[in-house]
């Protein structure tokens, strides 16, 4: 679980263009939306893209990403559980 | 003030082609979305509102020959635009001085798309590359008028682009700048906007259900739709009798989010205020809303707030009519014009196709079934865009009790206009040093036919958690926009007072076009990143400067070549006479990728080897060098010490005969109370293309013979808006009372004082602009 959470902090800075960050500034208990990193609704799209691209997990509606990106520990559970490559 | 009429109306869409077929298909309820037959996708689950005709049947119906090269938007532009000028009887050339106004986003996308590894690999698809911007689809589509239009310009503003091109119809006849507008927009289905919004997951896969609790999403459509509008003594002229009056308008920007809608809908309250407040009615006037109603879940329920805010409990029928047409896009705001006209000239309300359960936070009921026999006097219809482009206007029966009041626009400043118009300051990246001025005294001169802008630090602009989904051309238009205020002690902070923010951009964002199209194409329309389809929508500039100064004033973007920027300062400089602003932060904004760049290469854009002011002042070849453009500029109607210069006036010109061009040239000076011996200096944009220059040529020696000449493109490159540099050079030179050696194209330099500046710009012959600067 660790290393898949340092993979996804580093694709997370990635794929959001999170520019000078690293994943030491993530912490990976904190929400990823509102406060914590601030991210919006077009960010939880990307991460949707990224669960697909990278771990194969098809969500239809961008709704379902509510609950799996609380934070980044969430979000590993739920690729870890769900992933399909 | 003279009441807007409108003499001709022309609508194409899933609905089928002409009016009638149209109203018939309103009112017998029959929802026109279904599967796609002509756009080839993968996602065939994804229904749409497709336009029955393919492109060989509508070029059949036109007579147009099987060889010309023509995209599918100019098709049903063109289908729209010959049943508009036949109802008001403008089919042939016409002594009046018509406008051609259209809103398009997607342009030749639907065949660069299909062609794009052609125009990288190949030259046997080059044809097309000319033809993928919203300028040259509004071009193709202007050859279908028997007569020459006197103006024609493009608005990309997404999917509220043909209801602004309403709203600058209307202030420039009222302005006088025009006597009739052919005004609207016009879509095709593209697999780009398409992937686009599926990758933004607001695509139902059902039919759409706007204001329906259990809305999943909007379908797309395609299709066109103009409207003429004219003075109503021009129409008495002519011997038209109108269909009904455009009695008001109004447009804001929710300045929220760069695609959500505020909570309470701020821009969409703010445009429909505007809209009651210019047409001189009440809210209990309004007899029916055309809403946006796109069926998603974020659009409906603000939109539906923002008009409780206005109506209250006293909500007029609503329907949206995108529940029979899908929704069209840049044509919607033209669209659901024709359509709302229909229903008042045929008194019925359209249905709200398929709504069943309110939205929880609603307190009305959209229109279930059609309604006929309604007493329709005064429609409002709604269109909204991406980046919270919001717009509305208001049409009216001719024989309604109240009078159309002045035009204001709400929270302007009750101080009266008087119609001159300042530049206060100017700030750009280029290819010469960021944010300064320096350039004036130190150019750098460019050699190599590419060349990249040099960077300022943004750190000073914005976070870099903010800069996430800014591209580079995003960075550059909101770090010019805050230094242009700042030069010109204007707050950033949103508590000035700003009026408008006017972008112009020939391309957008074409590094991130290109980033979702090639995904699009490589990944098989799979896994597509939204922020780079978000990014490729030309408004999305404007509004990011909006959204980063809070302004919620006038927010427009024009998309036409190379006067791009040229329309953007028209359409301040409109208002400013109208007073229905005193200030605009007028933009130029294009960059240049080095794939865009090998692809207009292929077209004699560019020089094949080094450049020097010398090579370019030979001209003996086609094409100049690239530099991209990046530049704001404050424009205000009340002087003070800091300003650069006074704008005499301006005029803007489609193909206009050297004769013309003479006369227009001869009335700006006068106007000015000035003869041509007061102008001694002409700003050009020579480049050192061949065919260009020439036409330069001929105006510094048959048009307004014997001036000093200078130039700029030979230290910012080429661009759709190097234009703006010019303004700029010449608005520093009046400034500064100088004008320094590098900017003489000729050897002799002149020691006469710049006074007065003409700044005259043309693309490749076809749009021309004239613009008189002046020491203040």
């Amino acid at each position: 679980m660790k290393e898949l959470i340092e993979e996804l902090k580093n694709e997370i800075i990635e794929v959001l263009n999170l520019e000078g960050m690293t994943p030491a500034d993530i912490d990976e208990n904190a929400p990823l939306f509102g406060e914590g990193l601030g991210l919006d609704s077009i960010d939880a799209l990307e991460l949707i893209v990224l669960l697909e691209k990278n771990y194969g997990i098809k969500l239809n509606n961008a709704n379902e990403g509510k609950e799996i990106f609380k934070s980044v520990t969430v979000m590993a559970e739920y690729i870890a559980a769900h992933r399909t490559k | 003030m003279e009441r807007i009429v409108v003499t001709g109306t022309g609508i194409i869409t899933s609905l089928g082609m002409g009016k009638a077929v149209t109203l018939e298909n309103l009112q017998s309820e029959r929802r026109a979305i279904g599967t796609l037959q002509h756009l080839h996708t993968k996602h065939t689950d994804i229904p749409a509102g497709e336009v029955p005709y393919s492109d060989d049947e509508m070029r059949e119906l036109l007579g147009i020959a099987a060889d010309k090269k023509i995209t599918r938007t100019s098709l049903l532009g063109r289908v729209a635009l010959k049943e508009a000028l036949a109802e008001a009887h403008l089919q042939t050339a016409s002594d009046k001085r018509v406008a051609f106004i259209n809103g398009n986003t997607v342009g030749g996308m639907e065949k660069s798309e299909r062609f794009y590894h052609h125009f990288l690999n190949d030259n046997e698809r080059n044809d097309y590359i000319a033809l993928h911007d919203c300028g040259a689809c509004t071009d193709l589509i202007a050859e279908e008028y028997g007569g020459k239009f006197e103006l024609i310009t493009t608005i990309s503003t997404a999917c509220s682009s043909a209801a602004n091109a309403i709203i600058l119809g209307a202030n420039l006849i009222r302005e006088g700048k025009a006597d009739i507008a052919v005004v609207g927009g016009t879509e095709c289905l593209s697999l780009f906007h398409l992937n686009g919004f599926n990758s933004l997951m607001i695509l139902d896969n059902e039919p759409c259900r706007p204001f329906d609790a259990e809305r999943h999403g909007l379908n797309l459509g395609e299709g066109a739709a103009y409207i003429v509008i004219e003075g109503e003594s021009t129409a008495a002229r002519r011997g038209i009798a109108p269909l009904c009056q455009l009695s008001g308008y109004g447009n804001a920007c929710d300045a929220f989010h760069q695609t959500a809608t505020s909570p309470n809908g701020e821009g969409a309250y703010r445009a429909m205020r505007q809209a009651l407040a210019s047409s001189g009615l009440t809210p209990d006037d309004i007899d029916y809303i055309n809403a946006h109603g796109t069926g998603t879940g974020n659009n409906d329920l603000c939109e539906g707030i923002a008009m409780m805010r206005i109506f209250g409990d006293q909500m007029p029928p609503v329907s949206s009519t995108k529940s029979y047409t899908g929704h069209t896009t840049s044509a919607a705001g033209g669209v659901e014009s024709v359509i709302s006209i229909l229903a008042l000239q045929h008194q019925f309300i359209p249905a709200n196709i398929g709504f069943k359960t309110p939205i929880a936070e609603h307190n009305f009921r959209p229109v279930g079934h059609v309604v006929k026999d309604a007493a329709l006097q005064h429609v409002l219809t709604n269109s909204f865009g991406f980046g919270g482009n919001d717009s509305s206007c208001i049409f009216s029966t001719l024989d309604t009790a109240k009078q159309a009041s002045d035009v204001k626009q709400s929270g302007s400043k009750s101080r009266i206009s008087t119609g001159d118009a300042y530049i206060r300051a100017i700030s750009q990246i280029s290819v010469q040093q960021p944010l300064n001025d320096e350039w004036f005294e130190h150019p750098i001169m460019p050699a190599q036919p590419y060349n990249e802008s040099i960077e300022p630090d943004y750190k000073p602009y914005f976070s870099p958690i903010a800069a996430r989904r800014m591209g580079k051309l995003l960075k550059r238009a909101v770090a010019t926009a805050v230094s242009t205020l700042q030069k010109a002690c204007v707050p950033t902070d949103g508590t000035a007072q700003l009026d408008a923010v006017i972008t112009g951009t020939g391309l957008g964002c074409i590094d991130s076009t290109e980033k979702f199209l090639t995904a699009m194409l490589d990944n098989d329309e799979e896994c597509l990143p939204p922020t780079h389809f978000m990014q490729s929508t030309h408004n999305t500039i404007g509004s990011q400067v909006a959204l980063h100064l809070k302004c919620h004033g006038y927010n427009c973007t024009y998309s036409h070549r190379g006067t791009s920027f040229d329309s953007s300062l028209f359409d301040a400089l409109a208002q400013i006479r109208l007073g229905l602003i005193h200030n605009a932060l007028v933009g130029g904004q294009d960059e240049m990728t080095p794939a865009y760049f090998d692809m207009l290469g292929k077209i004699g854009y560019w020089k094949k080897d080094d450049v020097s002011p010398d090579t370019l002042r030979k001209a003996d070849s086609p094409g100049s060098f690239s530099g991209s453009c990046s530049l704001n500029m404050f424009v205000t109607d009340a002087p003070d010490s800091e300003s650069l210069c006074r704008i005499d006036g301006m005029d803007l010109l489609n193909k206009p005969t050297p004769d013309e061009l003479r006369e227009h040239v001869k009335q700006l000076i006068a106007n000015a109370g000035l003869t041509p011996d007061d102008v001694p200096y002409l700003m050009l944009g020579l480049s050192g293309d061949k065919e260009n220059d020439a036409v330069y040529r001929a105006f510094s020696t048959d048009i307004l013979p014997q001036k000093n000449i200078l130039w700029y493109k030979h230290i910012f490159g080429e661009s759709f808006c190097s234009s703006a540099f010019g303004v700029y050079a010449a608005a520093l030179c009046l400034h500064r009372n100088t004008v320094p050696a590098h900017l003489f194209y000729g050897k002799n330099y002149s020691k006469a004082l710049p006074k007065h500046i003409l700044v005259y710009n043309h693309f490749h012959n076809i749009d021309h602009s004239l613009l008189l600067l002046s020491q203040c």
